[in-house]
């Protein structure tokens, strides 16, 4: 009996030895409930054991191994080979980013990025006997989906601008940074905001939305970054708007 | 994840006949576009960067959509040219009112309307997702401030055309 096969193609760079990405094929055994990051592993383990890439928990929580399959930002571990029946599937390195090797992508510019929207509850220290910070369902409703995101740069691979402003912050820290905007806990939305609102931030955004598309989650940071465009552009227009 | 790089393998992978680069569009690396990343050590492998193809727009529906929407914007300005052209001959009173008639102009006209319309309709229908207006501890759902800015939309048109048609404006 012959093992079905699919041919999955995986961008090769070592930066020691080749002037640029290639593209090497594989033929991978196919089964019906296998998916990219499957394949890759199989083909780690049986094919060539110097293809590199990142993951890790394989239930598309962690946000590691993005990547383009078939020239769609994906989670490997979200991505069905049965989906691209008959093949072949392309798996590329996420783009806009500086390619390490294989599929690995140089993040430090994002990990920058993210530092400077202060992804974290600022507030005035309390003493811990004053009681829990709490929240009703509606206040947590304001933020919840925006608190999804799991940093797999999905978005910043889909969006267009990043390559023309690469010191645009980016769709994911914005729709961070709006998450503790709109968290009744946090203390610090007007300097967050006034953050934002500044250079390489969301007046580079020319909403072309394709980040709250290949979203893994369901987040979507256009619908944030055009809400922060909103309100402080209201915020400038209103006599109550800097409130 | 052990290392992977101590696990080997046989090397069965093949190589594409035309060896293609994996990222579209790019030319082959030369060593002055192989810079290391910036604020990395000499001693870090070089990064290959990212460069966007011209058709970049062509790749994805959305972006095609995108570019569609924007665009829209050009034949809108050519018509306000137009426009201001005709309120420029009237600088002198009413015995300058020379309208434009050719075929050409309402020829013009139409794809301006076209692109117009097709601009406020993706405007509109994108209205719900930029506002975020409080209700009580809710918000106004994004549906609801789409058919009011649709609603507005319809009413204001309905208005301005009648004030031109029986208003005497």
């Amino acid at each position: 009996m012959t093992t079905k096969t699919i041919t999955v193609s995986v961008t090769r760079f070592d930066p020691e030895r080749d002037e640029r990405p290639r593209l090497q094929s594989y033929d991978v055994p196919f089964q019906d409930d296998l998916v990219v990051l499957d394949a890759l592993n199989w083909i780690k383990a049986h094919a060539d054991g110097s293809v590199s890439y990142r993951w890790s928990c394989r239930m598309g929580i962690c946000g590691s191994c993005g990547m383009n399959v078939n020239g769609e930002p994906k989670l490997g571990c979200s991505a069905f080979l049965r989906d691209y029946l008959p093949g072949p599937v392309v798996v590329e390195p996420l783009s806009n980013f500086p390619l390490i090797r294989d599929l690995v992508i140089d993040m430090s510019s994002f990990m920058e990025k993210l530092q400077w929207v202060k992804p974290w509850i600022i507030r005035e220290e309390t003493a811990l006997g004053a009681g829990e910070h709490r929240q009703t369902n509606a206040q947590i409703d304001q933020y919840r989906q925006f608190s999804m995101c799991i940093n797999c740069m999905l978005c910043y691979s889909a969006c267009p601008v990043i390559p023309v402003a690469p010191d645009f912050v980016g769709p994911a820290a914005i729709a961070l940074a709006r998450r503790y905007d709109l968290d009744s806990r946090d203390q610090a939305g007007q300097e967050r905001l006034r953050t934002i609102t500044g250079s390489d931030a969301i007046w580079d955004c020319s909403f072309v939305g394709e980040c709250s598309a290949v979203c893994p989650k369901g987040v979507d940071p256009a619908q944030a970054i055009q809400q922060a465009k909103f309100e402080s552009t209201m915020g400038m227009l209103l006599p109550w708007g800097g409130r | 994840m052990s290392d992977p790089t101590r696990r080997g393998g046989a090397g069965v992978g093949r190589l594409d006949p035309n060896g293609a680069a994996a990222r579209d569009g790019m030319p082959a690396a030369s060593p002055s576009a192989a810079a290391p990343a910036q604020g990395r050590s000499a001693s870090v492998p070089r990064a290959y960067p990212y460069r966007q193809p011209a058709t970049w727009w062509l790749r994805r529906r959305g972006y095609f959509l995108y570019v569609v929407r924007e665009a829209t914007a050009l034949p809108v300005a050519v018509w306000i040219v137009l426009f201001l052209v005709e309120v420029w001959r009237l600088r002198g009173g009413p015995s300058g009112y020379r309208p434009f008639t050719s075929p050409l102009f309402v020829g013009v006209s139409v794809v301006c309307l076209i692109a117009a319309l097709w601009h406020s309709f993706t405007f509109l229908n994108l209205a719900g997702l930029i506002m975020r207006i409080p209700l009580g501890d809710r918000n106004v759902s994004a549906r609801a401030i789409v058919v009011g800015a649709f609603a507005a939309f319809t009413v204001a048109t309905i208005v301005v055309g009648a004030l031109i048609v029986w208003g005497g404006v």
